[in-house]
Parts: C-alpha cells; sequence; structure tokens
C-alpha cells in the first residue's frame, strides 16, 4: 500500500511525461489497435504505436518486461499476418483469433500499465485539475487508477489461501467456487475503502479548500514530440483509406 | 443529512467500479474469443457483476454515485479499446437507474432490482458498433481477424437480434441482482458488515 500511494515517485527513470500526453497516447493507441483494419498504410502505423510502449518501458530500466513484451508482439505479429494471408482452414482461424486479440489488447495494457507504474496520484490529480475535469470524476478516476494492481494483489492472496484449503476449479460446484473467491475478495474491498477514505481525509480531499500540490507537470519538448505522433497516426487513420500503394 | 458527494463516497465509488469491471472482464474476455458467444456477453457480465453491485447499493446513499459509476465503467470500456458509446449510455441509463433507485430511497429490495437492470442497459453502448454501423464493423473484422470469423459473427447477430441483447441483458441482470442479494443476506447482514 505504501508504495502505491506515495505521494510522489522518487527517482524516477526515464522519460519524464505529463500524465495528460500518458493519457492521450493510451487513447490512441487503444483506439486505433482495435478500430482499425489491418490494410494499406495501416501496417506501418500499428507496429510504430505498438514500439510506443516498448520505448517508454526501456526507459524506465524495465528491460526483462519491455523484452517479453517485444517477443511476445513480433511472434503474435508474424502469426496474425502468416494466418490471414498465407495458411487457411481451422487452425489458421484459432491462431488468427488468439493473436489478434493478443495484437490488439497487448499495446494498450501495456501503455496502460506504464501509465499506472509511472505516474503518482498527486500528478494525476493535479493533470485532471489542469484539464477542469469535475472532482467527481477526478476521485474516483484516480482510485481506479491505483487500485487495478490492488485487486490483482488481493486476489492472488485469497487464491492462495484457497489453494491451501484445497478448494480450487474443476471441484464439484463451480458457483461455489466463484462464491468463496469474490466474497473475500469484496470483503477486502469494503477494508481498503475505509482505510482508503480515512486516508485521503487526513490528506484534505474533499475539504472545502483548493489544494495544493507540489508537483510539477507540464508540457515539455518530449510531450510535445509525443503528441504529434500521435496526431500523425490519427491522421494517416483517417486518410488510409487514399493512400494506396 | 448532507446530500453532496463526499471524498468517502467517491473513493468507494471507485473501488466498486473497479471490483465491477475487474469482475466483468473476467468473465467477458475468455468468451470474447468465440464469436458465437458475443451476443449474450452483455448478458453473462451482468449476471456476475449483480454480486458486487448489490454490495454497492448499501454504500450509496445519495444520487449521483450509481450515474458516475456507469459513466466511469463507459470510460473504461473506451480506454480498454471498446468504443466510447459506453459513454454516453451510461450517462442516459445511469441516470435512470440512479432515479429508480432513489424513488426506493436506495433501500427497497424491489426497486434495487429493476434500477440494476435498467443500469446495466449501458452495456448496450458496447454492441451499437457492430449493429448500426454494420459494414464498417463487418470490414474491420474480416480484415483483422479473418472473413470467416466476420461472417460467423454477422451470422449470428442479424438486425432484429440486437431486441434479444436488451432483454437477454436485462433479465440477467434481475437474476444476478436476486443472486447479490442472496450472497449478501449469507455473507454479509449476518456477519454485520453492511
Amino acid at each position: 500500500m505504501d508504495e502505491i500511494l506515495s505521494a510522489t515517485v522518487d527517482s524516477r527513470n526515464g522519460i519524464v511525461l505529463d500524465p495528460r500526453t500518458k493519457l492521450f497516447m493510451l487513447i490512441t493507441i487503444t483506439t486505433l489497435m482495435f478500430s482499425t483494419s489491418n490494410d494499406g498504410i495501416m501496417n506501418i502505423v500499428k507496429p510504430i504505436l505498438s514500439l510506443i510502449p516498448f520505448a517508454l518501458i526501456l526507459s524506465e530500466h524495465k528491460f526483462k518486461t519491455a523484452g517479453k513484451y517485444a517477443v511476445l508482439y513480433a511472434v503474435c505479429f508474424v502469426l496474425e499476418r502468416l494466418a490471414l494471408n498465407v495458411w487457411s482452414g481451422m487452425i489458421s482461424f484459432l491462431i488468427l483469433a488468439a493473436t489478434s486479440i493478443m495484437t490488439r489488447f497487448a499495446p494498450g495494457i501495456m501503455t496502460g500499465a506504464y501509465l499506472i507504474s509511472s505516474t503518482s496520484v498527486s500528478e494525476f490529480i493535479s493533470a485532471m485539475e489542469r484539464m477542469h475535469v469535475t472532482e467527481k470524476i477526478i476521485i474516483p478516476l484516480s482510485v481506479i487508477f491505483r487500485f487495478f494492481p490492488t485487486i490483482k494483489e488481493e486476489y492472488q492472496a485469497i487464491r492462495d489461501a484457497m489453494k491451501m484449503r484445497n478448494i480450487r476449479f474443476g471441484g464439484k460446484n463451480p458457483f461455489l467456487m466463484i462464491e468463496y473467491r469474490l466474497i473475500p475478495l469484496m470483503v477486502s474491498v469494503i477494508k481498503i475503502g475505509d482505510e482508503l477514505s480515512a486516508a485521503a481525509l487526513t490528506r484534505g480531499l474533499g475539504a472545502p479548500v483548493r489544494r495544493t500540490n507540489v508537483c510539477e507537470i507540464g508540457f515539455h519538448v518530449q510531450d510535445f514530440s509525443a503528441i504529434v505522433v500521435c496526431f500523425a497516426c490519427f491522421i494517416l487513420f483517417f486518410l488510409h483509406q487514399y493512400i494506396v500503394f | 443529512m448532507n446530500n453532496k458527494l463526499q471524498a468517502k463516497d467517491l473513493i468507494n465509488l471507485g473501488l466498486f467500479t473497479v471490483l465491477y469491471f475487474v469482475l466483468g472482464c473476467c468473465v467477458a474476455i475468455p468468451i470474447g474469443f468465440v464469436p458465437i458467444f458475443l451476443p449474450i456477453l452483455g448478458a453473462l457480465w451482468t449476471l456476475i457483476t449483480g454480486i458486487p453491485f448489490m454490495l454497492f447499493l448499501t454504500r450509496v446513499k445519495k444520487f449521483g454515485m450509481v450515474t458516475l459509476m456507469a459513466i466511469l465503467s463507459g470510460l473504461l470500456m473506451g480506454l480498454t479499446g471498446m468504443g466510447y458509446w459506453g459513454v454516453p449510455l451510461g450517462l442516459i441509463f445511469g441516470l435512470l437507474g440512479d432515479l429508480i433507485l432513489k424513488f426506493g430511497n436506495y433501500k427497497s429490495a424491489k426497486r434495487s432490482l429493476i434500477g440494476y437492470a435498467v443500469f446495466s442497459l449501458w452495456m448496450v453502448g458496447t454492441y451499437i458498433p457492430m449493429y448500426f454501423m454494420v459494414e464498417d464493423s463487418r470490414a474491420s473484422f474480416a480484415a483483422s481477424f479473418g472473413k470467416e470469423y466476420a461472417d460467423k459473427v454477422m451470422a449470428v447477430m442479424p438486425m432484429w437480434s440486437i431486441v434479444l441483447v436488451i432483454a437477454g441483458i436485462f433479465i440477467c441482470a434481475i437474476i444476478g441482482g436476486m443472486i447479490g442479494k442472496a450472497l449478501l443476506k449469507k455473507h454479509f447482514v449476518k456477519a454485520g458488515i453492511v
């Protein structure tokens, strides 16, 4: 919890981007990865977009994660192309379904993970405040972004506990299975909620005054270049029907 | 009583939205691989998420929380790449659901089931591209998943079946809500948590 809720991320490696830039990149990647076809210029745009999270993770010095992602994406990309253009039949259809979901999801998930791991709550809040988003959206949204990793941790702990009691999938009653995992998770969510509210109140969240923030956010050269790349991808996407080669 | 949303409410809202969304995705992602199951995906989603939602309702005492949850869920759907139609629909159905719940003062059992069912209709937003931009999505499916997948998806989804999708979501939401209520009674009311 301590690390997750730290006010600022100190001694950070890599490119420092404004949270707004990261959000825009996330929107660009998820939108274009899903809504587009694989013909023409998009064949080039998509790999470029998928390189963005790779570069970002690499700049954080997380070489292992970056490597895994690159290998996974490259394998899926090649298999997808082969299944689409060369192979045919049922097996190619199965491969296609699996790999195209991977190539669509992986870049977005990695960018999302980067957004969460590289942005502190304070930075996120101050960025949203600069965008004049209402507090009613900011607070739940920042909780949501911080809470995805926590839910995973809690769930793993519950899974381990259930394993020790020999309650696993494939038992006689699958509904009971869901119950045994879901209820403890919900209990811990309620508890975390209470603790989090207490912590937030002591930090003055929800006080009737304007909160100040020590985080310095703002657009720099790297932000502008990232935004230009994203806009270029969008423009290519809108024009991709007219670009034939 | 102060009717404005406090920080505490908003934090709880965030937590339950994550729970709601993660649980839904756990069901939706493995099923999404199989094209034939796409129409019932929304129904299954609402069936399972009835459990956290009923618990969430015990924490809701103020107008606006259900609406915000629907909008945020739509936003998350958009950020994970399912299209942003969930946001406007979340606003509409979240608001309607919220109003129904408010008339029951957030306590009435019957109204909470109906309110949850109406709230769940925001899921229809994820189907809009498949139904109302048929040619677009057929082309995009065909280009990225192959023609076979596209034809399969489109074959199980003729225009009239959106009525079934909506009905499925609505009915499953009511069943899910009942399951949620039962579990709530079994585990939380007895333990004195709620």
